[in-house]
């Protein structure tokens, strides 16, 4: 089956040893770039200082740029990469599609629409700090249209089925892009279409402990929860019919990870936007790796989409002086040519 | 009455007369009606101006001008000449005070930019705008088109649509503009009276150096990261003005997105906070307190903020204004720098 399959138990220990010291590694790198210079020694220093290794000379401005700044951004990449990746695995064995990705179910433009609303006609919410209000109305419009994309698709017997499920989140998402480009074009101003533009093509810039800690958790929670639906997904992945004569209640299952990843997605999308690209293609990377019992794949798409992700993070902040590079665009840089590498591959095979 | 003999044309033959009468039409048999446009009667030469590569002649100074953009319009409302005035179009945020009268006298086409038929509904004889939007077939129509139709048409040389036509930002440069305008308008001699007052007030705000040894952070906007006053704009014009030091001085362009470590790195005096209609102060205000890392900033610990308006930042005749502006809030700080 997998190239690793063979050599059990220690095989997959190894590779999961590896795969961690990896995605530490790439940490670590992230935090020493910044457009401010902080040596490496003084990056360790901040860090241990803080992880109760004594009284450290650090300068408070080390320690804000480092630790409050740096290390939640990082902790952010490695939190949405990991969900998006594990959630586009679960849908494209859900649905059996290939082309399956976390925003399969109009999360993403939902929350196109909750944020157009904010930052284009201004709409607060009462009691709301105003850098608050961007993550909860894009998370409040993620529900909405997760609930009409759900409404629309169990619509004559509630079983989801995959086909229904995403002709329904197409056209919710088109009706959703339809308001949020009639809203820009008719009441953008300054430069509203540019910061519009901006959050769908997603960042991770800004994100400080507090919005961190929450991505963190939700990806732990995700994890955990998909883990334990790891067999019957291993079932779904030979067909419906034959995950039901195996004994997997085929609609409950559906209903339960169909909903969990557009809410833990949608998590992610409002403090992060809509970051492409990830969901889609590292379960296909990883699949040749690993193979694809999910028990295995899940996990491994996590740590993969996650070290992707702080890259992708790393060199969006860095590549070009004085100016953000969207991750989306670079994910899609990066993420492209493995996936027509891998797929030129299997042809040849 | 006479009768004729009815000859049903073949069908050729309709489309023949039909393509004959439309060619017709458009070649001009009938044409437009002639422009009803006042016979040349001033003593005075037309007078040529020029921007962006694109000659503006006027045989008589015009008196139905339409200005697009709220730039354009203040230019015209700083030289005294609103009477010459037909409409106005698409403010960013409020005219000042000291204008408030002469704008309210005028007619407003539209809240943003007019249909090519609203603008034509205005009859203008000259239209004067600060973006090359304007002049784009849906909003006034080319410049070209328009000078075809007998309208003067001036583009702001800031809002060149080609970069090497812009003039780079300086005080000199607005007056430039200004009395291209003044003079297409018929009366250089505002121009001249608004360069003297406003040099003067110039030379005042750099003898007091308000600024004088203050690091400062103009924040134009974007949280995430900052959009910044950079070295080569507006805001380091004003900021020059007033003897005050940017912090992002050495990034290239009018405006610049920097990051918050450098801003953290630096720990600017004070914190200069744009105030637009779409982005108010009072908001960037609430972000820099309610932010874990920025509100450890000096200037927010200890609320050393200016507010200046968008609309004085650009370079345009209220330039000075804002800086005169920040001069009396930094005054108001009462900081040594």
């Amino acid at each position: 089956m997998s190239p690793w399959g063979a050599r059990g138990r220690t095989g997959r220990g190894l590779l999961a040893l590896g795969a961690l010291a990896v995605l530490l590694g790439s940490c670590a790198v992230a935090l020493g770039v910044g457009s401010v210079d902080v040596p490496v020694a003084r990056v360790l220093a901040v860090v241990a200082r803080r992880a109760g290794a004594g009284d450290l000379d650090v300068t408070l401005l080390e320690d804000q740029l480092v630790w409050q700044l740096r290390l939640p951004r990082v902790l952010g990449a490695v939190a949405v990469g990991a969900v998006l990746a594990a959630c586009g695995a679960v849908l494209q064995s859900l649905t059996r599609n290939d082309l399956a990705d976390p925003f399969l179910l109009g999360v993403s433009s939902g929350a196109g629409v909750g944020a157009v609303s904010v930052i284009v006609l201004g709409v607060g919410v009462g009691g709301l700090a105003a850098g608050a209000v961007l993550p909860a109305a894009a998370f409040a419009g993620a529900l909405a249209a997760l609930a009409a994309v759900l409404l629309v698709a169990s619509a004559g017997g509630g079983a989801l089925r995959p086909h229904r499920t995403v002709l329904a989140g197409v056209a919710v998402a088109h009706l959703c892009g339809a308001y949020t480009s009639v809203v820009v074009i008719m009441h953008g101003q300054g430069d509203a279409a540019r910061r519009v533009l901006a959050w769908t093509l997603g960042s991770l810039a800004g994100l400080r402990w507090g919005s961190a800690l929450v991505l963190l958790a939700a990806a732990v929670v995700a994890l955990v929860w998909f883990l334990a639906y790891a067999e019957r997904l291993d079932a779904f992945a030979f067909g419906e019919t034959s995950a039901r004569s195996l004994g997997v209640p085929v609609t409950a299952t559906r209903w339960v990870l169909m909903v969990g990843t557009a809410l833990v997605t949608a998590t992610t999308v409002a403090y992060a936007g809509a970051i492409g690209f990830v969901g889609l293609v590292v379960p296909h990377l990883v699949r040749p790796l690993v193979g694809s019992r999910h028990r295995v794949l899940l996990p491994a798409s996590a740590v993969a989409g996650a070290v992707l992700l702080v890259w992708a993070d790393t060199a969006a902040r860095s590549l070009v002086e004085g100016q953000e590079v969207p991750i989306g665009a670079l994910t899609a840089l990066i993420g492209v040519p493995v996936l027509v590498w891998l797929m030129a591959r299997r042809v040849a095979a | 009455m006479i009768r004729r003999p009815v000859l049903r044309p073949t069908l050729p033959a309709a489309l023949l007369a039909a393509v004959v009468s439309t060619s017709g039409l458009l070649s001009g048999c009938t044409g437009a009606p002639a422009a009803e446009s006042a016979p040349h009667t001033s003593a005075e030469p037309p007078v040529t101006v020029t921007s962006c590569g694109h000659e503006v002649t006027v045989a008589e100074p015009p008196t139905d001008v339409v200005t697009l953009n709220q730039g354009a319009t203040e230019v015209v409302l700083a030289l005294g000449l609103a009477d010459q005035l037909a409409g106005t179009a698409y403010l960013d945020d409020a005219v000042p005070g000291k204008w408030r009268a002469a704008y309210d006298a005028v007619p407003v086409l539209s809240a943003e930019y007019p249909t090519n038929e609203q603008l034509l509904a205005a009859r203008p004889d000259f239209v004067y705008a600060s973006y090359a939007s304007a002049f784009e077939p849906a909003v006034a129509g080319t410049q070209e088109d328009l000078a075809a139709a007998g309208v003067g048409a001036y583009l702001s040389p800031f809002g060149c649509p080609e970069a090497e036509d812009r003039p780079g930002a300086s005080f000199e440069a607005v007056w430039d503009e200004v009395a291209d305008v003044a003079t297409a308008l018929g009366h250089p001699e505002a121009a001249e009276r608004l360069r003297d007052q406003q040099g003067e007030q110039l030379a005042d705000l750099r003898s007091a150096a308000a600024g004088e040894g203050l690091d400062v952070l103009w924040w134009d906007g974007g949280t995430k990261s900052p959009n910044v006053g950079a070295g080569d704009g507006g805001p380091q014009l004003v900021l020059d003005a007033v003897g005050a030091t940017n912090v992002f001085a050495d990034l290239p362009g009018s405006w610049a997105e920097g990051s918050w470590e450098d801003v953290l790195s630096a720990d600017p005096d004070v914190i200069v906070l744009v105030d637009a209609a779409w982005d108010p102060a009072a908001d960037k205000r609430a972000y820099l307190e309610s932010d874990p890392v920025l509100q450890g900033l000096t200037a927010v610990r200890e609320q050393r903020y200016a507010v200046v308006p968008f609309s004085a930042s650009t370079a345009g005749v209220r330039l000075v204004d804002g800086a005169a502006a920040l001069a009396a809030q930094l005054d108001e700080l009462g900081l040594d720098g």
